[in-house]
């Protein structure tokens, strides 16, 4: 269990930066989750804290102790691999045990050792299996015992769930989160599914393009976003984007392009006449009987326990998710109720959330 | 094909259509072989007849009369006892210390970076491309100048040196080839690179390894051009040697001269046939997602 402390911490391949100076914080035990789009640095920056790729500029630590020159066998840290990176001609046994054994420990110890993680990850009887031999989520089990044996101080986990199919996912996800649960060991992961982040982390950063857009809990991300990307990355549907302008005293009203006038969060820190973006979320919109902006169905699609619609509201596109199955077609004109909805308010100019008064 | 259940229309009892692309194919294959085995049935037939034999029968004829007494005859004429010897001496420590060599090597090229990399790897690679002949005269100028003429050290490191190129090139392609993960997935276990090489990297290569072991034996067990240049003394001929003579000296005892060739063809059969079995592929199945 351990702390670990990034500081301004920079990768540059050649004159090409991929890390703009990053700073987080990992407390003891914390399950960090750094999340984005494909090339946003997270797995460089994972990388670097394990010691696979050298640091351009800042600092990481490792409970207090600066890592930047140490060699990965050094900074007690183990790490799961996308392609679990299982050793084919060791059994599941050798490869777990291939670490202590490497470190000079007796047989009794690494077999005690082994028999303990197996136990942990429900692999004792596979435990004289070669890799090939076993299934996508086994082996994925097997890199985690791999990891567990050790007994490191951070567990890195770079994208482990990719390469299973989508049930298996939502197993392993549980598992990861109880191991977790069991062991208390700090957890560094990566994703590139803001699912996995929400559900899984303590704490997430989302990363964009070398740098970090926001750092905090899962929920704290999802009703507070701190920009238009935030927004948009975290939540499945994402959230809608509208077009608008303040209007009325004091801004007390926002008027969507086309599509009518909500009434706007008090306390908001804005102007008449500027121009923003609202983030409504999909399943924050409700059906009205009467009033309500009309809107125009596009498409219906019934999930089981819930309905996605596609409508135009004016010239824009939306999605709206409702709890209950409700008999509707394409085409249809609908009313659609914003006005209970929170509303998400970002500057156009900026992409940032506008900031209020309390 | 995984078994399924049978369902009720199932028609998997009639029997297929034939295929007549792969009739065609091992039609194919059943000449190629039968063209590859006919020398080997030859060999071994003239090698248990009398030579009148020989010239009163077909060539394909089996020997009505097995005439083993021209192995011990041609083992004795052809010296096989010193040339067999020097012959087992030399490629025993000239393919395996190569192909540790070249796998050292190759390791490198492919995954420590340094610089002059890329060119040290294109200098090597040149030597592939040096036919042998024209190294000849000037070998034979060094080797004699380094006092190496009629010894194991004077045919073994010209040996290695021609030998060595091409196998870094296809081993550092092969190892390349390796996912970048498994060193790493080493390197934090507490791996050292010669570990990695050691653990990790020549366990998952033992195909292209067997691969290169029977070329390399096969080729070094029957080098002839080389070996004629730098061993003068008879008492240091390798096995070709000893069989040229041979055919100079007995040139009308044709049983004895393929009881000979067969004598030295069997070793490297027998390295063949023991060492073909790793050339199963996908040994490195299931290390990473396939």
């Amino acid at each position: 269990m351990s702390t670990v402390q990034i500081r301004d911490v920079r990768k540059s391949y050649g004159a090409h930066p991929v890390l703009h100076g990053v700073d987080i914080d990992i407390a003891d035990g914390e399950f960090v989750i750094l999340v984005g789009p494909s090339g946003c640095g997270k797995s460089t920056l994972l990388r670097m804290v394990a010691g696979l790729e050298t640091i351009t500029g800042g600092t990481i630590s490792i409970d207090g102790r600066v890592v930047n020159g140490v060699e990965p066998k050094d900074r007690d840290i183990a790490m799961v691999f996308q392609n679990y990176a299982l050793y084919p001609q060791m059994t599941v046994a050798q490869n777990m045990g291939f670490a202590l054994e490497l470190a000079g420990a007796g047989k009794d110890e690494i077999k005690r050792k082994v028999d303990h993680a197996a136990g942990i990850l429900g692999l004792e009887t596979l435990l004289d299996r070669k890799p090939a031999q076993l299934s996508g989520g086994q082996r994925q089990r097997v890199a985690m015992g791999r990891a567990i044996v050790r007994d490191p101080k951070v567990f890195l986990f770079d994208e482990p769930l990719s390469n299973l199919d989508a049930k298996l996912r939502v197993k392993m996800r549980a598992e990861i989160k109880a191991l977790h649960h069991r062991l208390k060991t700090t957890i560094v992961y990566v994703t590139h599914d803001q699912i996995e982040a929400m559900t899984m982390a303590d704490k997430i950063v989302v990363m964009q393009g070398g740098h970090i857009e926001q750092i905090g809990t899962p929920l704290d991300l999802y009703d507070h976003p701190k920009n238009v990307f935030v927004a948009g990355f975290l939540g499945s549907p994402a959230m809608n984007f509208l077009d608008g302008v303040i209007v009325g005293e004091d801004g007390a009203f926002l008027e969507l392009n086309g599509a009518g006038r909500v009434p706007l969060p008090a306390g908001l820190r804005c102007a008449a006449g500027q121009s923003v973006i609202a983030g409504i979320r999909p399943e924050e919109i409700g059906i009205a009987d009467t009033g309500g902006i009309p809107a125009e169905v596009l498409v219906v699609e019934p999930t089981g326990s819930e309905t996605h619609l596609a409508v135009r509201l004016g010239s824009q596109e939306i999605t709206v998710v409702l709890r209950s199955r409700i008999a509707l077609v394409p085409g249809e004109q609908v009313h659609l109720s914003l006005g209970t909805a929170p509303l998400h308010v970002f500057d156009k100019e900026t992409k940032e959330r506008l900031p209020s008064f309390s | 094909m995984t078994p399924t259940a049978a369902s009720p229309y199932d028609n998997t009892l009639q029997k297929p259509q034939r295929d007549w692309v792969l009739v065609a194919l091992w039609a194919t294959l059943v000449l190629v072989a039968l063209i590859w085995v006919a020398p080997f049935v030859f060999i071994i037939f003239t090698s248990l007849k009398s030579n009148a034999a020989v010239m009163a029968s077909s060539a394909f004829a089996p020997p009505v009369d097995p005439k083993f007494a021209n192995y011990t005859g041609a083992w004795d004429r052809g010296r096989f006892n010193t040339t067999f010897f020097n012959s087992v001496i030399i490629t025993v420590i000239k393919v395996p210390l190569g192909l540790f060599l070249s796998s050292m090597a190759a390791y490198a090229f492919a995954k420590i970076p340094f610089t002059g990399r890329k060119m040290l790897l294109l200098v090597i690679l040149f030597g592939t491309m040096i036919p042998f002949q024209v190294m000849l005269a000037p070998l034979f100028t060094l080797v004699n100048r380094l006092h190496l003429i009629d010894t194991y050290p004077g045919v073994i490191l010209p040996y290695l040196a021609f030998g060595i190129p091409y196998q870094v090139f296809i081993l550092q392609s092969f190892f390349r080839g390796i996912p970048k993960e498994l060193s790493e997935a080493a390197r934090i276990d507490g791996a050292s690179h010669f570990t990695i090489f050691r653990r990790i990297f020549l366990p998952v290569s033992l195909p292209v390894l067997a691969a290169l072991l029977i070329l390399d034996f096969v080729s070094t067990w029957n080098e002839f051009a080389m070996a004629l240049v730098l061993l003068q003394d008879r008492d240091m001929w390798t096995l070709p040697l000893g069989l040229s003579a041979f055919q100079g000296q007995f040139s009308r005892d044709y049983g004895q001269l393929n009881a000979a060739i067969v004598m030295t063809v069997l070793p490297a059969a027998i390295v063949y046939l023991i060492f073909q079995r790793y050339f199963v592929s996908g040994l490195t199945s299931g290390a990473v997602k396939g």
